[in-house]
């Protein structure tokens, strides 16, 4: 069985959402804050870390850093509280494979655990790690916060080059604009889906993407996005 | 600092009676002249002193009353907040209580489905609350990126959009941007949030109004604003209510039993304000309501 570690000091959540990913059909590991879970990934690795942000003693933060320092690239799901932007690109920044707002739908948290797995490539850093990204003639360099295509720089706007981030580390995966409303921008809003399409559209005019032909950014009719599955990590 | 103008006032003053008595003693001084001359000096000097620190003593506790009703009136916007926000968690949280209590009662499998579908609409109604002050608590923090935006196609797109609900279409949205001599100049700001701020104010068009009604989104420009109007032959709302729409969470009579967290306006200012804008509203009981946005046009263009 899939081995799994939640992670959060809220009792609520471990006892009712530890017994829900068991039904799922998850072997579930809990501990209440980073200390404890340190011990448990010591005693007994999981494959998959989900993890709250905001804990006593030791928090997600500082813990996934501990963990991506140690060279242990164990899969987490950063369970974030509030919805910042600095927030999330730290969160790209030390290395989680993805993240969810607070509060989610429980079926949605297993839907992404399941992707993270699929995309997982076993003790190697996943592409959320990487410094710069490939695709093609695409390069992306999060660090500089730099795109350029055939060699040639192009500027976007902030939230557009977010997203291309986004859209990157997560290739080949069905992404819903309520998804990636949610990871982009932190929103919880309806009518907010319609910045996604705004957003991929400046993306798709920078990249000389054909939407009917689609080299960089399918569309996945009603259901949202999905990009080329060629990303690699630039070492 | 106030104490600090009080005491330079009294100083003053002590300088001056000083200076007078001296004066006042100079009789029969050799040097009577010299000295008279320097007392009326140092009398000068002290009565500048005085003037100098009565007139900021005052300024100061002028001041000091006017943060001191600032400070009462945040106060007491923040206990109307609270009040409010507990009524709207209360509501819900009492709904799905009931519920919960109904799903064991409930006999038959379609029972407990629609109680489920009951419980799921009220978590959602507070998932919504939260979605809402979060944005607005965010927009206080987080800077807001800055682009060129076209609000004449935001125009366009929010009537699309509201058009895509279900009975919007029975109300006519009609639409005015001007074209010439050019079209509305371009704004500098967030889009998503200019987006947002603007859909907000027709979605609520729509909302308070009935089938039939006429709904005018009209985009114009006065030379250094872009501003947008979003006017309804609704039922327009109360003079007393229309300084309070504004206010986090406060809902107007009409609101009652429709959807919306009381946030919505409170998002559509705080946007307007992040922008170097504002947004007002002119209405008339029984005749309609008009809201107007205005945003500075670009300067860079």
């Amino acid at each position: 069985m899939t081995k799994v570690l939640l992670v959060d000091d809220d009792p609520s959540i471990l006892e009712s959402l530890g017994p829900f990913l068991s039904r799922t059909g998850f072997e579930v590991l809990l501990a209440s804050d980073g200390l404890e879970a340190l011990e448990r990934i010591a005693m007994d690795p999981p494959v998959l870390i989900v993890l709250d942000v905001l804990m006593p003693r030791l928090d997600g933060r500082e813990l996934l850093r501990r963990l991506r320092r140690e060279g242990n690239w164990t899969p987490v799901l950063l369970l974030t509280q509030v919805g910042e932007s600095v927030e999330r690109a730290l969160a790209l920044e030390e290395g989680a494979d993805d993240y969810l707002n607070k509060p989610f739908d429980p079926h949605e948290l297993v839907a992404r655990m399941r992707a993270i797995l699929r995309r997982a490539r076993p003790g190697k850093p996943p592409l959320s790690a990487a410094w710069e990204l490939r695709c093609g003639d695409l390069l992306l360099d999060r660090r500089s916060r730099r795109v350029s295509l055939h060699g040639e720089e192009f500027i976007l706007t902030p939230r557009a080059l977010a997203l291309l981030e986004y859209l990157m580390t997560h290739p080949d995966e069905l992404l819903t604009r309520e998804r990636l409303l949610d990871a982009v921008w932190g929103w919880d809003y309806p009518a907010g889906t319609r910045a996604v399409d705004t957003r991929i559209a400046e993306l798709r005019k920078a990249l000389g993407d054909d939407p009917a032909q689609a080299r960089y950014i399918e569309t996945v009719p009603g259901q949202g996005y999905r990009f080329a599955p060629d990303v690699e990590a630039v070492t | 600092m106030k104490a600090g103008w009080l005491a330079i006032g009294v100083l003053g003053l002590g300088v001056m009676l000083g200076a007078a008595a001296w004066n006042a003693s100079a009789a029969a001084n050799p040097w009577l002249v010299i000295r008279v001359q320097a007392s009326v000096l140092i009398f000068g000097f002290g009565l500048l002193l005085l003037v100098l620190g009565s007139i900021e003593w005052l300024r100061s506790r002028h001041f000091e009353q006017r943060l001191n009703s600032l400070r009462k009136e945040s106060e007491e916007e923040r206990r109307r907040f609270l009040r409010r926000l507990d009524h709207e968690l209360k509501n819900p949280l009492t709904s799905i209580l009931a519920g919960l209590a109904n799903l064991d009662s409930d006999e038959s499998e379609e029972d407990r489905q629609s109680t489920r579908r009951s419980i799921q609409s009220q978590v959602q109604r507070m998932r919504d609350l939260l979605a809402d002050l979060r944005k607005l608590a965010e927009l206080e923090t987080r800077p807001i990126e800055s682009g060129r935006v076209d609000l004449a196609e935001i125009l366009r797109e929010s009537r699309e959009m509201v058009l895509e609900k279900p009975g919007a279409g029975d109300r006519r949205i009609d639409l005015t941007i001007p074209h010439a001599p050019w079209p509305l100049p371009l704004v500098s700001g967030d889009r998503d949030l200019l987006f947002l701020a603007v859909h907000n104010l027709v979605e609520n068009a729509v909302k308070f109004t009935e089938a039939g009604a006429r709904i005018e989104l009209r985009a114009y420009e006065d030379g250094s604003n872009a501003i947008i109007e979003v006017a309804d032959t609704g039922p327009g709302i109360p003079d007393e209510e229309r300084a309070l729409i504004w206010e986090e969470l406060y809902r107007g009579r009409a609101a009652s039993g429709l959807p919306g967290s009381g946030l919505g306006l409170a998002l559509v200012r705080a946007i307007a304000e992040k922008h170097g804008g504002k947004v007002l509203v002119r209405s008339r009981p029984g005749q309609g309501t008009v809201f107007s946005l205005t945003i500075p046009i670009d300067s860079v263009i």
